[in-house]
């Protein structure tokens, strides 16, 4: 566990998510909620930049649209398998996309939950805070719901 | 006009008709070679081995009379182009196979050999023109579903961004709202989820349609679902102080059915009646067990509503059917629940219809086929009529590590379910419909014909091969136990029915014997096996 993390002025000790969308205001939205339950947030626009943002930042869980360009959510999900220091981060799939298609397939390549848009906040919270706690991102304690 | 068909197969049993028919052919310009056969049956084999490119066929054939004749034919070889040689007196006949799909028919006694190869040239000319409009419809569908799932992707990106922002506002992470803000932004997100409710029915109806709507049925207990639907609707119930209750009759045995598409029925049908019954109204939802048909169990639930008048009944399945009387407040939606409703009790094997009165309420009700474990086990513990001898019982029970991920355990415990199935021996084993317990446990149940001496190999394919899957490696475990069923007594003087039914018996009491705490089984099914004895 890291004790360091410091992002932009967000509180330190708090698990770190990394929200990957092409749709820059959806990315906002959703990172204005993970900051409101008290997660700290970074973005990725495209592929490329989701794994040089992960390897930077190496956030303790993704959040990774399907549809990107510079690589698809599949790309990145193979990709992320490829760095033993990222190959054990969970990703959630939060996709437009129809799950009769792709949520075999996203489930097989590594993720571990598969959202269609649009999603239940509490769904998608309580979902988070599972994954975290199953222990691969985040050895410590989570932050409490705020409502 | 295209080619004359080179390849003919001659089915006619009278040898003078048979030769004419020949002569007449051969008379005309083109190369033609013509097989004649005298029976259906011959014909039937001389189809399995090559593909003619034309049928002229005699309906009343030794071994086949009248329509079955063609209809056989038609379906041994659907895109070859069939004529048919009539006498005088049954040219009616030769007409409805027309109608049934038949290129043509030539009455015998009139036929010229300008005539005859005429009509067999435009038979297989129509025959193309059908195949490539069925090509064509094909092609649309595929089409039509495509675009479809490619609109619905589109809409649903924006529709996510306003949802996202709506319930950003409306839970107050962008400061505190006046009164009037807060019911506006509520009526938008009452749309926005209306809207994404009609994306879905509309990619679902697509399904349904291109037959690409599919069922999972497990071994379920209604009544807790329906439990579940009515908690599920009693907010939106309680918005128009409706009351919603739910009657079961205790002794429901379980049900085979997929519980996700039967909750969604319920939920459907249950929202429709809130939507058409006035406040202070009541919905009931019930489910009960008919005397006359002991397969099925009956749902229904009713409403206090203004009902259907009797002129509208036989629409309100159909799709895009909407109620020309709903006033504002319900907002009629798309018109496709009830047709998806009804799509999905069907691939169930069930059936919906619904029994209304103007002015008195309505009552939609559907039939899900109750799980009868004999009725499973029948062909494949028994072989030429008999029971087969030694049969045991494989429990296969998979436990997560860890309170595990909802999304990627039930996954694994379906591949596991699938390799599983891959492990038997299709026609004399059985894996049993996954019992829905709710719980993260999974325990699959194996019926397999053989002793229990010869039951290792099978467990020890279950342990390599389910075992050895990396995903369950890395999330649970894996348990494997064998049980042996008692076979029949030496003097048994049952029928092999009885008998299996004994062995239902059997395997349903060890089953419940595991899981009573996770599950109470099927007591009415024991019931009526004992009955029945």
């Amino acid at each position: 566990m890291r004790t360091d993390d410091k992002t932009e002025g967000q509180p330190v000790n708090r698990p770190k998510i990394m929200v990957v969308d092409d749709d820059s205001d959806l990315r906002q939205a959703l990172s204005l909620r993970l900051r409101a339950n008290n997660f700290v947030t970074v973005n990725a626009c495209d592929g490329y930049s989701a794994i040089a943002m992960a390897q930077k930042e190496k956030p303790h869980l993704i959040i990774l649209d399907l549809g990107l360009p510079a690589g698809d959510g599949f790309a990145v999900l193979k990709n992320l398998r490829q760095y033993p220091s990222l190959a054990e981060i969970p990703v959630i799939v939060l996709t437009a996309r129809d799950p009769e298609t792709n949520e075999k397939r996203t489930l097989e390549t590594g993720a571990v939950a598969f959202f269609q848009k649009p999603v239940d906040n509490e769904e998608l919270l309580g979902v988070i805070r599972a994954s975290l706690q199953a222990g691969w991102g985040w050895g410590g304690a989570l932050p409490s719901n705020p409502s | 006009m295209g080619n004359a068909p080179a390849h003919v197969l001659l089915i006619e049993d009278n040898p003078g008709d048979a030769d004419l028919v020949r002569l007449r052919l051969v008379e005309g310009k083109s190369e033609v070679h013509v097989n004649c056969v005298p029976r259906l049956s011959d014909a039937l084999a001389c189809l399995e081995l090559e593909t003619p490119s034309l049928v002229l066929l005699d309906l009343n054939l030794p071994d086949s009379h009248g329509a079955d004749t063609f209809r056989q034919i038609m379906q041994k070889a659907p895109n070859v182009p069939v004529v048919i040689l009539s006498g005088q007196d049954d040219e009616a006949l030769a007409m409805k196979a027309v109608h049934l799909g038949v290129q043509d028919y030539l009455i015998k006694g009139e036929i010229t050999s300008k005539h005859l190869e005429r009509a067999l040239r435009y038979a297989v000319e129509r025959q193309g023109l059908l195949r490539s409009l069925e090509t064509l419809r094909k092609q649309q569908l595929e089409f039509k579903n495509q675009f479809l799932s490619h609109v619905s992707h589109e809409l649903r990106t924006p529709l996510t961004c306003i949802h996202q922002y709506v319930t950003l506002l409306l839970d107050g992470l962008a400061g505190p709202l006046l009164p009037d803000q807060l019911d506006y932004l509520k009526t938008v997100l009452k749309s926005v989820n209306q809207l994404h409710a009609m994306i879905r029915d509309l990619l679902e109806a697509t399904r349904a349609d291109s037959g690409k709507l599919r069922v999972e049925p497990r071994c379920i207990a209604i009544g807790e679902l329906i439990q579940q639907a009515v908690a599920m609707m009693r907010p939106t119930a309680a918005e128009k102080r409706i009351g919603l209750e739910a009657v079961l009759d205790p002794s429901i045995p379980l049900v085979y059915a997929d519980p996700d598409r039967a909750l969604e029925v319920l939920i459907n049908l249950i929202d429709n009646a809130i939507k058409f019954t006035p406040a202070e109204g009541s919905v009931t939802v019930k489910a009960s067990m008919v005397e006359t048909d002991p397969s099925a169990v009956y749902l229904s639930v009713s409403d206090s509503g203004r009902g259907i008048p009797a002129e509208s009944l036989p629409q309100v399945f159909e799709r895009l059917y909407q109620d020309p009387e709903a006033v504002d407040g319900n907002r009629a939606g798309l018109g496709l629940g009830l047709y998806i409703a009804k799509e999905i009790v069907a691939l169930h094997g069930g059936r919906m219809w619904v029994a209304s009165e103007a002015g008195s309420g309505s009552t939609f009700s559907f039939t899900l086929p109750f799980y009868s474990l004999a009725k499973l086990l029948l062909p494949v513990i028994t072989h030429k009529g008999r029971l087969r001898e030694g049969i045991v019982l494989v429990r296969v029970e998979l436990t997560p590590l860890s309170k595990a991920l909802r999304g990627s355990w039930k996954e694994t415990c379906q591949k596991c379910l699938e390799i599983l199935r891959k492990c038997i021996y299709l026609d004399k084993d059985l894996v049993l419909p996954p019992l829905e317990t709710g719980n993260a446990e999974e325990t699959f149940f194996v019926v397999a014909s053989t002793d229990i001496g010869h039951v290792n190999i099978m467990v020890d394919r279950i342990r390599n091969q389910v075992g050895g899957l990396p995903k369950l490696k890395a999330s649970g475990t894996l348990k494997v136990t064998v049980e042996a069923i008692p076979g029949p007594p030496a003097a048994d003087s049952r029928t092999v029915e009885q008998q299996v039914w004994g062995v239902a018996d059997c395997v349903t009491e060890i089953i419940q014997q595991g899981i009573a705490s996770k599950q109470h089984l099927n007591k009415k099914e024991k019931h009526q096996n004992a009955h029945r004895r």
